[in-house]
């Protein structure tokens, strides 16, 4: 069992706010993702957990345990670090062996339990080697294997995949994935990249500046952005954020009027829609304007404008085909907006039945 | 950069501390001692009584009348003559840095540009060099010298020591031309540089740091040698190592042993300004050194 | 780089040390198969009309200078002067290894033998050295690397005296501290309670002032490079073993450790050539009653001023550079695998 509970974590380095007042409850077995442009705060979270940073606010709770105080190596957790800090002094048996070793576990269980994990990780073949000899792929799987071997109540991933080419992401993805299946340990799991943290994650956590933006399940952070911030992190592309005025329920900005949107605010406010939930239309639609640019994108077509100083891209069928500088309208319903605080970028919730 | 943080245990911390504080004391007590001993009279230094009697200066006071007395520098700058061969390292050691550090630069150079086999072989000759004993090289050159009537002349000693620096020099600079990247060179050639132009125009002023590094310890060697320089330069040119060296046996029986300290100490001050401002490429020569070589 | 370019560079370099240093050695190869000229003897007859003629030799000082000018290098010896009671001793090995009253004879005997006296010390003050200033030199890095950043810099500038001092002032330093006048030999005679302890006296105490003299100076060079190293230690490998659960003493031995051993092998390779031609502190100690060396015997044939012995110094010298040869082999053949497998 372990549940994982940060209570109003702080990281401060003399005045600056690494990361503010983190609130988060970690089921058993999660699968929880830390999602966020570089620098916002991800990896000192993840280290505050681990025990390698001292936490200059809050509590953290592994369980029923407060370890605050606790050395890293009495939290039961094991990490998996960006550049894996293997041993490169041994080889890949001694270093899945390591954890084992030092935690004085019993010397006749070693070999069936390193055994066990290199055949997870699928490194049977290698374990005579030195890193020095692998691929980048296979020391990551070493590190997984050194991560497992001990079956810990918690993994702490640090952008694991981020030194592997663009195949191998998907593969060894994959394969965390599935491990975290078979072995059923909570996992936190630091990314930056979007994709990694749709597939793999039960629950999202999006932070920026060290603030938690959004706490959900993939679709719901895909589909109901807390804020401008989510809505034009998450997604490739980003979604369409236009700023215009809203009257009676008419949205009105640059070259784009959207009416019957179901809310009673008025004044400015920005609007969202996501690339693919448009489409291009040649007579009437909400938006009409020259294009921009287009790209083919093998799928799909991309269509972009210019409203104002924003772009604006919408999708369409992979035969659609348009000149740069031609007339388009396209038609963008009301029940596929977004609408969020033209100030402070929160989301407007809609009236219910709209 | 992250900051593992470090929580070390009480005791282990008061240890590890206490044992830093003991080295430190070690290494500086020997040359406090001496600069304070310097100024006081034989009698308190080397005194027969009472170690106490060097910090308090008791017969120092008792002879001049003051707790501090300039006796022993008097004595060795004034009366022996110490002075002149001051002058004499300056001119050794400032000629052995420059000329070591044209040699090295230009060697340097080529062995790191060079992608031919034979640099290696020419780096390992530099190393079985460098582990030669000053003083076997000293009792090849003595001979010779004296045939060909050049020993005892400062360049005899300016020339002889910047052969034996070089093969350190070269392997340093060499590392050090390493690091900067081949193509900083090569567009300035593809600009219509000659390789020396390219070299003298582009490369040097951006090896300044290297340069000063390797310069120092070239400094250091000429400064601190005694094998080739209490062999090679006859009595009026002899720089200060070797001048102190002949200092002991005489002062010893006069009773004068001052004059030999406070020589000694006036040859470590310079050495004390010099890791005073330095320390920083002190450190990074050293260990420029063994990261690449 | 092409070859013309290449060798114009480097000529400068390149002739200064085939010049003064290779050139050298083969000065001291061919010094040491030639010994100087025997003194010109002449027999004289003198005749005193009471006592009659008596034949007298005497030294023929003019002729001997001018066949000593004529032909400085002196005559053709072979290997005369290796094998000499002052060199390898082989005769007086032969005697001693067929005739003695147990090991500890033989060693006492042979230790008399000059050239093996040196050669004594020489090896004890390497290998005695090198690993124990090695090892104060590598704890006083992991001290260092520990107390505050503040305070790092002043310990580093004091730490780095005994090492930038030039040797000879060094030992003098130490040797006036130690002499029995001085603060240490004073304490020392106090806690020993022995007034008569004196580093002239004490051949015991003279070693161990000057091995331990030896460690002062030689620490913080590798205490420097250590440090240096211990900065560069994988953080991500260093909180993993924190994670895996490690000690602090498991983390120093399986991921620090491992990370210097290369800057290890460096120190030592250095310290070893350096430590052989141990010199200065036997000229600043004065220790030759009680401890010389190799260099040190050098020095000592060329220092006469009157009969300076230069078969004999460059016999020694010699086998000097055949021990730095052995020292260095493990490198070098190590190397040349290294570069041929390539
Ligand atoms: N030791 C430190 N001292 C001061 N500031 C620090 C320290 N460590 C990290 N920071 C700052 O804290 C902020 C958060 O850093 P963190 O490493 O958690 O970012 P991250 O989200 O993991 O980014 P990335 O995706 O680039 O790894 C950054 O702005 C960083 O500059
Ligand atoms: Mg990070």
């Amino acid at each position: 069992m372990a549940e994982i509970r940060l209570k109003n974590v702080s990281k401060r380095w003399h005045n600056f706010v690494g990361v503010d007042n983190f609130n988060l409850d970690i089921a058993d077995q999660e699968f929880l993702v830390l999602l966020g442009p570089s620098g916002c705060g991800k990896t000192t979270t993840m280290r505050m957990i681990a025990g390698l940073e001292d936490i200059s606010e809050g509590e953290i709770w592994l369980g029923d345990r407060m370890v605050n105080r606790l050395e890293p190596k009495d939290r039961d957790i094991s990490m998996v670090f960006q550049s894996y800090g293997l041993y490169p002094n041994m080889t890949v048996y001694e270093n899945i062996r390591f954890p084992l070793r030092v935690r004085k576990v019993p010397k006749a269980l070693h070999h069936e339990k390193v055994m066990q994990a290199a055949r997870m990780v699928e490194l049977t073949d290698f374990l005579e080697r030195r890193p020095a000899a692998l691929s980048g792929g296979q020391r990551q799987r070493v590190a997984l294997g050194r991560a497992i071997v001990r079956q810990p109540s918690v993994f702490l991933m640090d952008e694991p995949l981020s030194n592997l080419d663009a195949k191998l992401r998907v593969s060894t993805r994959a394969q965390i994935k599935n491990l975290q299946h078979t072995l059923k340990v909570t996992t936190i799991y630091v990314t930056h990249d979007q994709i990694e943290a749709m597939t793999l994650a039960d629950r999202v956590v999006v932070m920026n500046k060290g603030v938690i933006q959004q706490v959900g399940t993939p679709t719901e952070i895909y589909d109901n952005p807390a804020n401008t911030f989510v809505a034009s992190f998450i997604g490739s592309p980003a979604m369409n954020l236009v700023s215009g005025d809203i009257e009676n329920g008419t949205f009105r900005g640059p070259g784009i009027t959207i009416p019957g949107l179901q809310t009673d605010v008025k004044g400015s406010v920005t609007l969202g829609f996501r690339a693919e939930d448009a489409s291009l239309i040649s007579e009437g639609g909400e938006l009409g304007a020259a294009i921009y640019s287009m790209e083919l994108l093998g799928e799909a077509t991309m269509a972009s404008f210019r409203l104002g100083d924003q772009l604006v891209s919408i999708k369409s069928g992979k035969e659609y085909r348009a000149e740069i500088g031609d007339v388009v309208h396209a038609a963008i319903p009301a029940s596929i907006c977004h609408l969020f605080d033209a100030r402070t970028g929160v989301r407007i919730a809609r009236i219910p039945g709209g | 950069m992250m900051v593992t943080k470090r929580r070390q245990p009480l005791p282990l911390a008061v240890l590890s501390t206490g044992f830093v504080l003991l080295w430190v004391f070690m290494a500086a007590f020997p040359f406090i001692w001496t600069v304070w001993g310097s100024f006081k009279v034989e009698q308190d230094f080397f005194s027969r009584d009472s170690w106490w009697f060097a910090i308090e200066g008791t017969r120092t006071i008792a002879r001049t009348g003051s707790a501090f007395t300039g006796d022993g520098y008097y004595g060795a700058w004034v009366l022996r003559d110490f002075f002149s061969s001051v002058i004499n390292t300056v001119i050794v050691t400032v000629s052995v840095v420059v000329v070591s550090l044209t040699f090295g630069t230009l060697g340097g150079y080529a062995l790191a540009r060079s992608g031919y086999r034979y640099t290696f072989w020419l780096l390992m000759l530099a190393l079985v060099f460098r582990a030669m004993p000053h003083i076997t090289l000293v009792s090849g050159y003595l001979l010779p010298f004296f045939e060909m009537n050049i020993w005892g002349y400062m360049p005899t000693a300016i020339i002889v020591l910047v052969a034996i620096n070089q093969p350190f020099t070269l392997w340093m600079l060499h590392s050090f031309f390493l690091s900067i990247p081949k193509d900083l060179d090569e567009s300035a050639m593809v600009d219509g540089c000659s390789r020396f132009q390219a070299f003298r125009l582009v490369v040097i002023p951006v090896m300044w740091p290297g340069v000063i590094t390797t310069g120092l310890f070239s400094f250091l060697l000429a400064y601190n040698d005694f094998a080739v320089t209490a062999m090679l330069l006859s009595q009026p040119n002899q720089t200060m190592v070797p001048k102190i060296a002949s200092f002991l046996g005489t002062v010893q029986q006069e009773g004068n042993v001052m004059f030999a300290v406070a020589a000694v100490v006036s040859a470590t001050a310079p050495l004390f300004v010099l890791v005073l401002f330095f320390q920083r490429q002190i450190v990074s020569g050293l260990t420029a050194g063994a990261v690449k070589g | 780089m092409p070859h013309r370019a290449f060798f114009a560079f480097i000529m400068p370099s390149l002739a200064a040390m085939l010049l003064f240093i290779a050139l050298p050695i083969v000065s001291v190869a061919v010094q040491s198969l030639y010994v100087q000229h025997e003194r010109v003897v002449t027999e004289v007859e003198t005749c005193t009309p009471f006592s009659g003629c008596t034949k007298e030799t005497r030294v023929d000082a003019e002729a001997t200078e001018k066949l000593r000018n004529d032909e400085p290098l002196g005559r053709f010896n072979g290997f005369g002067t290796y094998l000499d009671r002052n060199h390898l001793a082989v005769t007086e090995i032969g005697a001693i290894l067929s005739d003695n009253a147990g090991f500890k004879d033989t060693v006492a005997r042979v230790y008399n033998l000059p050239f093996y006296r040196a050669l004594a010390f020489t090896l004890t003050y390497t290998f005695v050295v090198t690993p124990f200033a090695m090892l104060l030199g590598f704890c006083i890095a992991l001290g260092v690397n520990a107390i505050p950043p503040f305070y790092k810099g002043p310990v580093i500038f004091f730490s780095l005296l005994p090492m930038i001092v030039t040797p000879l002032v060094g030992a003098l330093i130490v040797y006036w501290m130690a002499s029995s006048q001085g603060i240490l030999g004073a304490t020392l005679q106090v806690l020993l309670n022995d007034p008569t302890l004196s580093l002239k006296s004490s051949a015991v105490l003279t070693w161990i002032t000057l091995l331990v003299y030896g460690i002062w100076h030689n620490a913080p060079f590798s205490f420097v490079v250590f440090y240096a190293g211990l900065q560069t230690v994988p953080h991500d490998t260093l909180e993993s073993a924190m994670i895996d659960g490690a000690s602090r003493w498991e983390r120093i031995r399986f991921v620090v450790i491992p990370h210097l051993m290369p800057l290890a092998t460096f120190v030592g390779l250095v310290q070893l050539m350096d430590n052989f031609r141990v010199f200065e502190p036997i000229v600043g100690f004065s220790a030759e009653a009680n401890a010389t060396s190799l260099s040190w015997s050098i020095f000592n044939d060329l220092r006469g001023q009157v009969d300076q012995l230069f078969g004999s110094a460059a016999a020694t010298s010699m086998l000097t550079i055949v021990g730095v040869i052995i020292l260095l082999s493990p490198v070098l053949v190590r190397t040349w695998r290294d570069f041929n497998r390539r």
